[in-house]
């Protein structure tokens, strides 16, 4: 593009056209040139922010409209006329009607106690990992983070069918050689059937965040702990990771929302769309669909209550989240 | 690491002054060798993953070695044929809803490349449809915002946290924001795009073609911010003494783009890439929520729609699905190893 017109630029100036004059403008003066880039820049970034934001103003507009005003679908604005979505009413009252349609704050609080159990169950496990891979040097650690790597990027359709069988109490079969191991506790609508996948899945990514920030506390604060008597075990708990405390938030933040938003299991998991099975949000939200098909605005309300922790979450944590999911991909 | 052999003999001591079985293990872990130790710490990971991922993959695979095993009697051995009847439509029956995706056998006939109603009742097509689109779009806009984000600008901390947002916001909350905005009472979208022919103007999210279309631009309005995190610390890895050293030269904006940026965060973009398809290849919640799998099949999709119907076969599906992104992974696992893990 620019060099096209650049090899232009000598020919004759006089009787150009008020475009081409625009363009050698901007060529030939810098000022010129770094308004245009400045212009690009503010349309870019607000035409990202309004893709991003509007799906949400358009849940707003639901929840705030009567349903009645919704179906029948007329949005054109009062005084133009013109097609476009804004709220009809100020329908607080949606927000209400939610959690007693469906006992949604059950839900939710299921989602909470799921999240912060398997976070807690991550950071431990991962911590010990963490150090392991951080800190120690031993003969087979390349392949064995690979290996645990490997284990995160596979879809959890390829383990649901045994984890189901087994979940539901059937015998644990040793593959391919056809022991029968053990028959494991019936865990279907218990928090274990959801815990133990999530802490499975989201692992890897913990390990990587903390084993990076683990790496980077000196060896002599270490050694310093253990002369005064700590345990190996010791000097992880009082000095490395309060030392990596920003790793373990990252960590903890980046599990967490992995959990509240995660569908898969949450969904099957829980046999029906009860909050007394253990069923999360998703099952809360599927509710909705399934049963109350028609009204839209508690949909959009419903949609908005289950947001408002992660919007909280990003606007609060933003920093974590960004260091942490670029450290666990890039491996920083 | 020299740790250990300076602070063992202070902690042993002390210890050894007491005594119970507390004091014992402590003595114990502490006297174990590095390797030991190391092992050790990794036991709870181990097990997790030995019992939640390795376990479940082998015997998945083992299903898929028998017919459908649910029923009385003994499950009957018959080697590889549920993968065979699956990629020639044998099956089909077994699978969920009644329409398949794609053209069917008479339209298909001019062009075997997409005679794919055999092909698990398209849900391979499908997923590598939905994968291939959503991570191109992704890419590019990823970029769009990660360039953006690079700029100094006020107010750049609230434009990174709107951009994030939709990452961050469950997939059934994702999917029920696309349900409201395309469903035929709701969408006030559906009439201008069913008028130039891109959606269905009725029964919208239950017709294949829109509701794989409106399932891929959410899954790109969701994750572009992925793509765009990584990019942009690929971006603000770059030195930027190059730029001092190109405007010196006299070299324009664009050319500093196209010579230094573009140049040295292709590695990053190429990581985002792999990493996102590997994701995407994964797709079933948003399709579940926004519309059915019985319209839109992914992968996934038929590996949960089977599973208490067709076992056998279900786990065949589950492994393929393992397998086309264990490929994936192996590339992964290439670059690692090649960066020396």
């Amino acid at each position: 593009m620019a060099t096209q017109t650049e090899q232009q630029t000598g020919s004759d100036e006089q009787n150009l056209g008020p475009l081409q004059q625009w363009t050698q403008g901007v060529l030939s003066d810098q000022e010129k040139q770094q308004r245009l880039y400045r212009a690009l820049f503010y349309v870019a970034a607000i035409f990202f922010l309004v893709t991003t934001l509007f799906p949400f103003y358009w849940l707003l507009v639901l929840a705030l409209t009567p349903n009645s005003a919704i179906l029948g679908g007329d949005w054109s604005l009062p005084v133009i006329g013109l097609e476009f979505p804004h709220p009809q009413g100020f329908n607080v009252v949606a927000f209400v009607e939610v959690f007693q349609q469906v006992p949604f704050h059950l839900y939710v609080f299921n989602s909470f106690v799921l999240a912060v159990t398997t976070t807690i169950i991550v950071i431990a496990v991962a911590s010990l990992a963490g150090y392991v891979f951080g800190r120690l040097d031993f003969p087979g650690r390349g392949p064995l983070l690979l290996g645990i790597l490997v284990v995160s990027y596979f879809p959890p359709a390829a383990f649901l069918i045994p984890l189901f069988d087994a979940f539901l109490g059937n015998a644990v079969v040793l593959p391919f050689v056809g022991i029968e191991l053990f028959e494991p506790p019936r865990l279907v609508n218990t928090p274990g059937a959801m815990i133990m996948p999530f802490s499975a899945l989201f692992l890897p990514l913990s390990i990587f965040i903390l084993m990076t920030f683990y790496s980077q506390i000196p060896d002599g604060l270490e050694d310093a702990a253990r002369v005064e008597g700590t345990t190996r075990l010791g000097a992880l708990v009082r000095v490395i990771m309060p030392l990596s405390a920003p790793g373990v938030a990252t960590a903890a933040v980046l599990t967490f929302i992995a959990v509240y938003n995660e569908y898969f299991f949450s969904e099957i998991m829980a046999l029906e769309n009860v909050p007394q099975n253990w069923s999360p949000l998703v099952g809360g939200i599927l509710s909705y669909q399934d049963q109350y098909t028609t009204d839209f605005n508690l949909m959009a309300a419903a949609s908005i209550v289950g947001v408002l922790p992660m919007l909280i979450l990003v606007i609060v944590a933003q920093e974590k989240i960004v260091s942490g999911l670029t450290a666990g991909a890039l491996k920083e | 690491m020299s740790a250990e052999t300076d602070g063992q003999v202070p902690a042993a001591e002390q210890h050894s002054r007491r005594s119970g079985p507390l004091v014992a293990v402590t003595r114990w872990l502490e006297n174990l060798g590095e390797t030991a130790f190391a092992y050790l710490l990794l036991t709870p990971v181990f097990l997790l993953l030995g019992s939640i991922a390795l376990y479940p993959l082998l015997r998945t695979f083992e299903l898929s070695l028998y017919a459908n095993v649910l029923g009385a009697g003994e499950p009957e051995f018959v080697g590889f044929q549920n993968y065979v009847e699956m990629f020639t439509g044998a099956r089909n029956a077994d699978f969920p809803g009644s329409t398949t995706f794609l053209p069917a056998t008479e339209t298909s006939s001019s062009f075997p490349f997409i005679h794919v109603d055999g092909w698990l009742r398209s849900a391979l097509i499908v997923t590598l449809l939905f994968t291939v689109v959503s991570v191109f779009f992704e890419t590019i806009i990823g970029f769009g915002q990660a360039l953006v984000l690079d700029q100094e600008f006020r107010g750049r901390r609230w434009v990174r946290a709107a951009i994030i947002i939709p990452w961050a916001i469950p997939i059934v909350i994702q999917g029920m924001i696309f349900y409201l905005m395309f469903h035929p009472s709701t969408g006030f979208l559906t009439p201008y795009l069913s008028s130039i022919g891109l959606v269905a103007g009725t029964n919208t999210l239950n017709d294949p073609w829109s509701a794989l279309l409106i399932v891929t631009v959410a899954d790109i309005w969701k994750t572009s911010a992925f793509m765009a995190l990584l990019i942009l610390a690929g971006l603000q890895s770059i030195d930027r003494s190059l730029y001092d050293v190109a405007k010196v030269a006299g070299a324009t904006k664009w050319q500093q783009f196209k010579m230094i940026t573009f140049p040295l965060v292709l590695p990053a973009v190429g990581i985002a890439i792999l990493f996102r398809t590997i994701d995407a290849m994964r797709i079933y919640g948003l399709i579940d929520s926004v519309s059915s799998c019985t319209v839109v099949p992914s992968l996934s999709c038929m590996v949960v729609e089977t599973f208490n119907t067709a076992r056998g076969l279900s786990s065949a599906v589950a492994f393929v699905t393992a397998a086309i992104i264990g490929l994936l992974v192996t590339i992964v696992i290439i670059q690692q190893v090649r960066e020396g893990i």
